[in-house]
C-alpha cells in the first residue's frame, strides 16, 4: 500500500495548552505512526505564518486561561483566523478542547460581562455567570451521537463558561455523569462538519482511543478522497484505564 | 481568650498524640481558628519580638524552611516552623499552640510559616497588622492542582494583590529568574531581594511544556530566552518592552546535599533570606548547608530490604520533570516506581501527567507504576514508548513496592515517584510508621 502522511497542526502549543492538551497531539501522532503513516506536526504560534496553516490535514488547540486566550484571540482576528474558518468550512478535520471550542462560536461572555466576539464558526455562544457560580468541575462520561462512536467517552472538566448550542441536534454527546456544555440541558460539545468541540479534558484522546481513530479515518479520508479503515492495535491498558474511571462514577 | 484557646489546644495536641489519631498538626488550630478567627493575628500581636517569615511557592516550601531553620538555629536563633504540609491557617495556628508555653507567650526568635499558595493573602492578613519584622519569600508559581485552584493567573493575581497589603517595614524575597514573580515583585515599594542560579548551570534555551510565563506581564509580548533552567524560569528578555530579569544573587559556592536545579534554588533562597534578613554570615551558611538532611519524601533516603530507596514527592508537571532530570543526573543502576493517586491532597485532575516528559526517563531502568489512577499513568508512559503492556503495572501499592523492590538488586536504587498521598502511604509501608 501506498505510504500515507498527514499533517496535524497544533495551533497556539505555548499559550492554549492547560491540563495536558497536548496528550492529544502524542496520541494522535502516535497511533498514526503504529500504523506506518507518517505525521508532521506543524506548530502554529503567533509568529507563525498563515501559510503553514493551510498546509494542515488535522487541526487541533487545547485549552487556556483568560490572559492566554486574549492573545490568541487578537492574532485571530487577523489573515490566520480567515484561513481557520476556510480550513473548517471545507470539512478539514479538528478538535476544539474548552476554551479552543468556546472560541470557535458567536461570543464568550466573561466573569464580568465582557463581551468577546468568537470566530463565529460553530452556532453557540458561552456565557460565565459570574465569579458568585462554581466553576464545573469534575470527572465526566457522555454517550456520543456521532457514528463510529459507540464507547462512552470519559474525560474530566473544568470551566467557568456555560455553552449553548443553536441546535441541539449538532451536541457531540449526552451527558450521564458530569455537566457537559452548562450543567442544564444534557448536552456535550458539538459536530460541526468534521470538526469537534468539547470540554472534555483528561486529555481526551487517550482514555478514548476510538475517538482518537475516527479523527485520523476522517483526516485520511478527506485528504485521500477514499475509504480507510486503520487496524485495530492493542488497547488493553486504555481499557483498564476507562474501567476505572468508568467504576468511579459508578457505571460499571 | 487566646491563652484559654491555645491551653486547649495544647490538651488537644496531648490527647491527639497520646492516642495516636495523627492529625495533630492541624485540628487544635481549627479549633482556635473557629473560636476566634483573628487567632494567629492576636498571639503574634501579643509577641511582638517574634520575627516571622512567609514562605509561598508551589514547590520547594517544605525544604526551603527547613534549610532556613537549620541555618538559623546553627546561628544560634530560637526558630519554631509549622508542619510539612499543615500549610493553612489552621496549621500554621496549631504550630502557634505547640510552641506557646503555658502563659502564652512564644519564646523564640523567629517563626517560619510554609503558605499554601492559593492561601497566601490570608496569611498576609494575620501577619500584617503585627508589629514584628516581616519577611515573605515567593519561591516559584506552576500549574498545580488546577481542579482546586482554578488558573495559575489567578494565584499570581492574588499574590499581587496580598503584597500590596504588607507594613512598608516587610522584605520581599523572590526567584529573579521566574518572569512574573519577579514582575510581580518589581512592582512594589517594598525592599525586594532576588535568589537564581548560575547561568552556567542553566542547561536549555526554551522553555518547557510545562511552562506558564512565557509572554511578557506587562505587554503580552512573547519573551525572549537566552537561557532556561526548568519550566519557565530563566534568563529572559521582551522584545516588546524591554523587561528583563532583574540582578540575581546565585551563591556559587554553597554546598549542596540535595540534587537537582530546583534545590539550587531553594538553597539560594534560603540563604538569601538568612543572610539578608537576619544578617547571618556567608560562611556560616555554608558550614550549616553541609549536613543538611531533606524533610520527608523531599529526596529522602531509606533503606529498604537491603535496597537504597529514595523518594522524590512529584506532584505537578515542573516539580515531575525536575525529578526526572535529577535521577539521570544522579546516574545510578536501579529502577523507578511511578505512584499516581487522584485524592483531595493530589487533584482530582490527572490531566496534569500529560504536561510531564515521561520521554526523559532513563532508558536502561525498569519502570513499574502503580497508584489509584495506575493505568492512567500506564498510558502516558505507553505514549512515551516506554513500556509496551500492562506487566509493569501493578495496582496494589504494597505489591507494587514489594515487586520494584525484587527487581531491584541488592546495592542499587529504587527511585519512588509518588503524589502527596501515595508519598505518605509508600512511606508508611517502607518505614513500618505513619507520619502525619
Amino acid at each position: 500500500m501506498k505510504k500515507r502522511s498527514i499533517t496535524i497542526g497544533w495551533l497556539y502549543p505555548d499559550l492554549m495548552n492547560t491540563y495536558g492538551d497536548r496528550g492529544n497531539i502524542i496520541v494522535l501522532t502516535k497511533r498514526a505512526e503504529w500504523r506506518g503513516i507518517n505525521v508532521k506536526v506543524e506548530q502554529i504560534f503567533v509568529s507563525t505564518s498563515e501559510k503553514r496553516l493551510a498546509t494542515c490535514d488535522l487541526l487541533f488547540m487545547g485549552g487556556a486561561q483568560d490572559t492566554q486566550q486574549e492573545i490568541v484571540n487578537r492574532d485571530l482576528q487577523d489573515k490566520k483566523g480567515k484561513v481557520l474558518i476556510d480550513k473548517i468550512e471545507k470539512e478539514t478535520p479538528g478538535l476544539f478542547i474548552c476554551g479552543a471550542y468556546q472560541f470557535l462560536g458567536k461570543y464568550y461572555k466573561t466573569a464580568d460581562g465582557k463581551e468577546l466576539k468568537g470566530l463565529g464558526i460553530f452556532p453557540l455562544f458561552t456565557e460565565n455567570p459570574g465569579e458568585s457560580h462554581a466553576r464545573l468541575i469534575g470527572n465526566v462520561m457522555v454517550e456520543p451521537k456521532v457514528e463510529g462512536l459507540t464507547s462512552p467517552i470519559v474525560g474530566f472538566e473544568n470551566h467557568g463558561g456555560r455553552t449553548y448550542l443553536d441546535y441541539k441536534n449538532n451536541r457531540l454527546a449526552d451527558v450521564t455523569k458530569g455537566f457537559g456544555n452548562n450543567g442544564k440541558d444534557g448536552s456535550e460539545g458539538i459536530v460541526y462538519k468534521n470538526s469537534f468541540g468539547t470540554y472534555l479534558h483528561g486529555p481526551i484522546l487517550p482514555k478514548n482511543p476510538q475517538f482518537a481513530d475516527l479523527l485520523l479515518t476522517k483526516t485520511l479520508e478527506h485528504k485521500y478522497g477514499e475509504k480507510f479503515h486503520l487496524e485495530p492495535l492493542d488497547d488493553s491498558i486504555e481499557t483498564k484505564a476507562r474501567e476505572i474511571i468508568l467504576n468511579k462514577l459508578g457505571s460499571l | 481568650m487566646n491563652l484559654l484557646l491555645v491551653l486547649l489546644g495544647k490538651l488537644a495536641l496531648f490527647v491527639s498524640q497520646t492516642f495516636n489519631l495523627g492529625s495533630g498538626s492541624t485540628w487544635p488550630g481549627h479549633i482556635a481558628m473557629e473560636t476566634n478567627s483573628n487567632f494567629v493575628r492576636d498571639v503574634l500581636k501579643s509577641n511582638p519580638n517574634l520575627k516571622i517569615v512567609l514562605i509561598a511557592g508551589t514547590n520547594g516550601k517544605t525544604t526551603t524552611s527547613l534549610m532556613l531553620q537549620k541555618i538559623l538555629e546553627e546561628a544560634k536563633l530560637k526558630v519554631f516552623r509549622n508542619e510539612a504540609g499543615a500549610n493553612l491557617l489552621n496549621g500554621i495556628a496549631s504550630s502557634i499552640i505547640k510552641n506557646s508555653n503555658i502563659l502564652g507567650n512564644l519564646v523564640y526568635d523567629i517563626a517560619i510559616f510554609e503558605v499554601d499558595e492559593n492561601n497566601l493573602g490570608e496569611a498576609i492578613k494575620q501577619v500584617s497588622n503585627v508589629r514584628s519584622q516581616l519577611s515573605i519569600v515567593l519561591l516559584n508559581l506552576f500549574r498545580d492542582q488546577l481542579d482546586r485552584y482554578g488558573e495559575v493567573n489567578t494565584i499570581a493575581k492574588k499574590w499581587d494583590e496580598a503584597l500590596r497589603k504588607l507594613p512598608l517595614s516587610t522584605v520581599i524575597f523572590t526567584n529573579g529568574d521566574d518572569p512574573k514573580l519577579s514582575d510581580i515583585a518589581n512592582d512594589s515599594t517594598l525592599v525586594r531581594y532576588y535568589f537564581g542560579i548560575e547561568e552556567k548551570e542553566m542547561k536549555s534555551e526554551k522553555p518547557g511544556v510545562d511552562s506558564d510565563f512565557t509572554y511578557c506581564p506587562d505587554c503580552q509580548t512573547k519573551l525572549k530566552y537566552s537561557k532556561t533552567s526548568y519550566s519557565h524560569l530563566g534568563k529572559f528578555m521582551c522584545p516588546g518592552c524591554g523587561l528583563t530579569n532583574p540582578e540575581t544573587e546565585t551563591f556559587p559556592n554553597l554546598p549542596h546535599s540535595l540534587f537537582g536545579k530546583y534545590n539550587i534554588y531553594n538553597t539560594n533562597a534560603a540563604a538569601l533570606v538568612a543572610n539578608k534578613a537576619f544578617d547571618v554570615p556567608i560562611e556560616k551558611i555554608k558550614d550549616a548547608l553541609s549536613d543538611f538532611k531533606p524533610a520527608f519524601g523531599r529526596q529522602e533516603v531509606l533503606k529498604y530490604k537491603n535496597r537504597e530507596i529514595i523518594m522524590l514527592l512529584s506532584k505537578n508537571p515542573a516539580g515531575f520533570n525536575q525529578s526526572i532530570e535529577a535521577i539521570k543526573d544522579l546516574n545510578k543502576k536501579g529502577n523507578i516506581l511511578l505512584i499516581l493517586n487522584d485524592r483531595i491532597p493530589d487533584g482530582r485532575d490527572v490531566s496534569w501527567i500529560w504536561d510531564v516528559d515521561f520521554e526523559n526517563l532513563p532508558k536502561d531502568s525498569k519502570i513499574f507504576i502503580t497508584g489509584d489512577r495506575a493505568y492512567d499513568m500506564g498510558l502516558r508512559v505507553k505514549y512515551a514508548s516506554i513500556i509496551h503492556n500492562s506487566e509493569f503495572i501493578i495496582q496494589n501499592l504494597e505489591e507494587a513496592i514489594e515487586e520494584a523492590t525484587s527487581e531491584t538488586s541488592t546495592g542499587e536504587t529504587l527511585f519512588i515517584l509518588p503524589t502527596y498521598s501515595a508519598m505518605l502511604e509508600a512511606r508508611k509501608i517502607i518505614t513500618g510508621k505513619a507520619i502525619l
